[in-house]
């Protein structure tokens, strides 16, 4: 061995078997393999492994959180979509309520209308009786008058207003025929 | 100057700044013997050993200030760790197992290299005996494996490649071919750490040399040089720490999956 070093390396210059170093080397770079492999090696994976595991933790997390984020917002734009359509239901039965009203009250207007014109009516015919019943009541009084003017004696009052009275009944009836002859006569 | 260096002579000067070794064999030295093997620790051991303690500490330290939110220095730590997971798995995952011995190995001979760097210590793998031991350790995995792995038979039949024409003639001639470079991939390893690492510093003592040759007016040029090649020399020193390891887990793995390529 120590031959073959001289022949490879007659000048001694790259240090050919140099037993001390290589000894040495060998125990140290032994000693330090066990060393780093036993003492250093295991907390560096364990931390690394941990903080990966921390990771992927988060990132679980964090896609859970963003999953419920994004269900809560569909509830709350759910929410808000029910909340518009009830807004606008509410919207729709007031305007319907309104013109129901409006209808109602419009109808309730018009016959009150009719009412106090039907009245109106009536009162008007009721004061044309009157009145008529009055005129007729002047008219007979002016005749007996008149006639006891002319006749000069007084006459038998209830047997005159009785005349007097079929009188204007035959006088009304002939308008009456007269109206209706006119009325078939344009028919 | 030119007479100074002509009073050191040429073989005083090997000895003093070329030759490392036997400076280094003789300082800070501590005479031990097993037998007839010389085991004494002289500064080639004391920086071998400043190496590993710093290697040990500085991922030690690193292991035991471990934090949840980590600092700048845990990430380092750390960052370093997973760079050494990701050297293994280079041909198969299975591969991977190997990666704390690839990983330690990486770090100690980047701390080496660096620690070579600094003035007036030693270049630990400079030295052709300390890169080749690692090689020889890096082969006797590299065999290991694949014996244990492939299975004694298998593992030697696949050094003949599949499909070889003539196959009497062929199969013999590749077989002690493969097996040939079997036995140079760690030559290769531990020659490719030594030279580069001992090239980086001729370089600059050839550049710093120049001003002894030929005066002080060279230094304009020789300084800026040799400053630039020490801060290649610092890529290097990454660099092949970097091709060491790799290399390292790739032999290994190949030898471990060798019956399936």
């Amino acid at each position: 061995m120590a031959l073959l070093i001289a022949e490879l390396d007659p000048t001694g210059i790259f240090d050919l078997g140099n037993t001390s170093l290589i000894f040495w080397e060998v125990i140290t770079f032994l000693i330090l393999l066990f060393l780093l492999i036993r003492y250093v090696y295991p907390p560096i994976r364990n931390q690394i492994r941990e903080r990966q595991a921390q990771i992927e933790r988060s990132i679980d997390e964090a896609e859970k959180t963003r999953a419920e984020a994004r269900e809560l917002l569909a509830e709350y734009r759910r929410q808000i979509e029910e909340a518009r359509g009830e807004g606008r239901r509410i919207l729709e039965d007031a305007r319907k309520q309104a013109e129901a009203q409006r209808e109602r009250t419009k109808k309730e207007a018009r016959e009150e209308g009719d009412r106090i014109i039907q009245r109106a009516r009536e009162e008007i015919d009721r004061e044309r009786e009157a009145a008529v019943r009055e005129v007729r009541r002047e008219v007979a009084d002016m005749v007996i008058q008149a006639s006891e003017q002319v006749i000069g004696r007084s006459i038998d009052r209830d047997e005159h207003e009785r005349l007097i009275s079929q009188a204007l009944d035959d006088l009304e009836a002939e308008v009456a025929g007269a109206t209706a002859g006119d009325g078939s006569e344009t028919a | 100057m030119r007479a100074m260096l002509a009073q050191i002579g040429q073989n005083e000067l090997r000895e003093k700044i070329l030759h490392t070794f036997e400076a280094a064999r003789h300082a800070w030295h501590i005479p031990l013997h097993i037998g007839p093997i010389d085991i004494s620790i002289n500064k080639s051991i004391w920086f071998l050993w400043i190496g590993a303690a710093v290697t040990f500490l500085i991922l030690f330290v690193g292991s035991r200030l471990l934090k949840d939110r980590p600092g700048a220095y845990q990430v380092i730590v750390e960052e370093l760790y997973g760079f050494g997971r990701n050297l293994g798995g280079q041909v198969g995952e299975e591969g991977r197992k190997w990666f704390p011995y690839t990983l330690s190995l990486f770090v100690f001979i980047l701390v080496l290299n660096f620690i070579g760097l600094i003035p007036n210590t030693y270049p630990v793998t400079a030295n052709i005996s300390f890169t080749l031991v690692l090689a020889l350790l890096t082969f006797i995995l590299t065999q290991y494996e694949g014996f244990r792995r492939n299975g004694a038979g298998t593992y030697l039949k696949s050094f003949a490649p599949p499909g070889l024409p003539l196959k009497p003639l062929m199969v013999p001639f590749m077989w002690g071919i493969e097996v040939l470079g079997e036995f140079t991939k760690p030559l290769t390893l531990g020659m490719r750490l030594y030279a580069n690492i001992l090239a980086g510093h001729l370089i600059i003592y050839v550049f710093l040399g120049l001003i002894l040759y030929f005066g002080s007016v060279v230094a304009i040029i020789s300084v800026p040089l040799s400053v630039v090649f020490y801060a290649f020399e610092i890529f290097v020193a990454i660099l092949q720490a970097y091709i060491f390891a790799i290399l390292t887990q790739v032999y290994i793995e190949l030898a471990m999956f060798r019956e399936d390529h």
